[in-house]
């Protein structure tokens, strides 16, 4: 290294050293933000979790004793499409944990997050088809609804099952732009750091 | 500290700062475990916050786009301050690739700690320094 280098690490590292006391009180608050933050996500999914847990069962067996094949069709059809949510969602939640910053080094890591941000968008851009099974589920018990009730109930099953898919449709799509944003944007900086 | 001086180069606003700075010690604390060994604590302290602070800065593009007030938290009376402004503004203006590595330089990291952190070889890390440390005095950072 020259001369002249030295004279910058040294107006570099003058900087004003941040009060110690100041230091520890930002950790000890951060830890705590953390825990809490961990805590709350933990409680969401596992009501998730038991929430579905209890659906599956209660489909199953709609699936296995329903009027007719038509709505033990949609009933299976349902149990399905929830059990297949469940693990879209524990997929994704890993592939994030896999994506988050980690001791490798800064190419392999930008590689590795790119990589699984890659993933999470055919993840989200296949969202509508893999969702499937629950909203054909749904319309199936609306062809049933129709047939053998009233045809106004079977529109409006109808109506809030396509809107539903289509609003699951259009979250999954604006997530999935939002990451090919990131994914851009980590590819640029591996290119930079070539 | 290095980490702090970091943050400062990364996160033009005092609150993202205080995010980036956050969001690289919990990154630091939960990598402890992992930690083998099979690398010096020096590099291996270093390569988190690097990566943190890339895919913080990538993670939310607006932030790229938000004024710059760095120079509201200096004294502009001392000359001292004054340089080391000129400088985190002339870091901070540099290409990505670039800013990593003279920001791992001017913490006083050498090529072979350089190529450690980032997986660039040593041998062109020494080019790209050099080529940036001319850069920064064309700046005029250094008298």
């Amino acid at each position: 290294m020259s001369d002249d280098a030295f004279p910058l690490r040294a107006l570099w590292m003058s900087d004003t050293p941040v009060d110690d006391k100041e230091v520890t009180s930002a950790v000890g608050h951060v830890l705590e933000k953390d825990r809490a933050a961990r805590a709350r996500r933990r409680q969401v999914r596992l009501f998730g979790v038991l929430a579905v847990a209890l659906l599956i069962p209660l489909l199953v067996w709609c699936a296995a004793y329903g009027v007719t094949p038509l709505v033990r069709g949609a009933y299976a059809l349902m149990a399905v499409g929830c059990a297949v949510l469940i693990a879209a969602e524990w997929v994704y939640l890993e592939w994030s944990r896999q994506a988050l910053p980690g001791p490798a080094d800064a190419r392999s890591q930008l590689q590795q997050t790119a990589f699984m941000l890659a993933r999470q968008i055919r993840l989200l851009k296949t969202a509508p088809l893999w969702s499937s099974p629950v909203f054909i589920g749904v319309g199936l018990l609306a062809v049933w609804l129709y047939q053998e009730r009233t045809h106004t109930a079977a529109f409006a099953l109808c109506a809030v099952a396509l809107t539903a898919w289509i609003a699951a449709g259009l979250r999954a799509s604006s997530t999935c732009a939002k990451l090919n944003d990131q994914r851009l944007e980590m590819e640029g900086l591996l290119n930079e750091l070539q | 500290m290095p980490m702090r001086r970091l943050c400062t180069i990364y996160a033009d606003r005092a609150v993202d700062r205080d995010d980036l700075f956050q969001d690289i010690f919990l990154a630091v604390w939960r990598a402890l475990p992992a930690f083998r060994g099979d690398a010096s604590v020096r590099t291996w302290l270093y390569r988190i916050p690097h990566n943190v602070a890339l895919t913080w800065r990538a993670r939310d593009r607006r932030r790229q786009f938000r004024e710059s007030p760095l120079e509201n938290e200096i004294d502009a009376g001392a000359e001292m301050d004054l340089r080391r402004l000129a400088l985190k503004r002339a870091v901070a203006a540099m290409p990505p690739g670039d800013r990593t590595l003279i920001l791992l330089w001017l913490e006083g990291l050498s090529a072979a700690e350089i190529e450690e952190v980032t997986g660039i070889r040593a041998a062109t890390v020494a080019v790209r320094l050099s080529r940036s440390r001319k850069a920064l005095q064309l700046n005029e950072v250094m008298p």
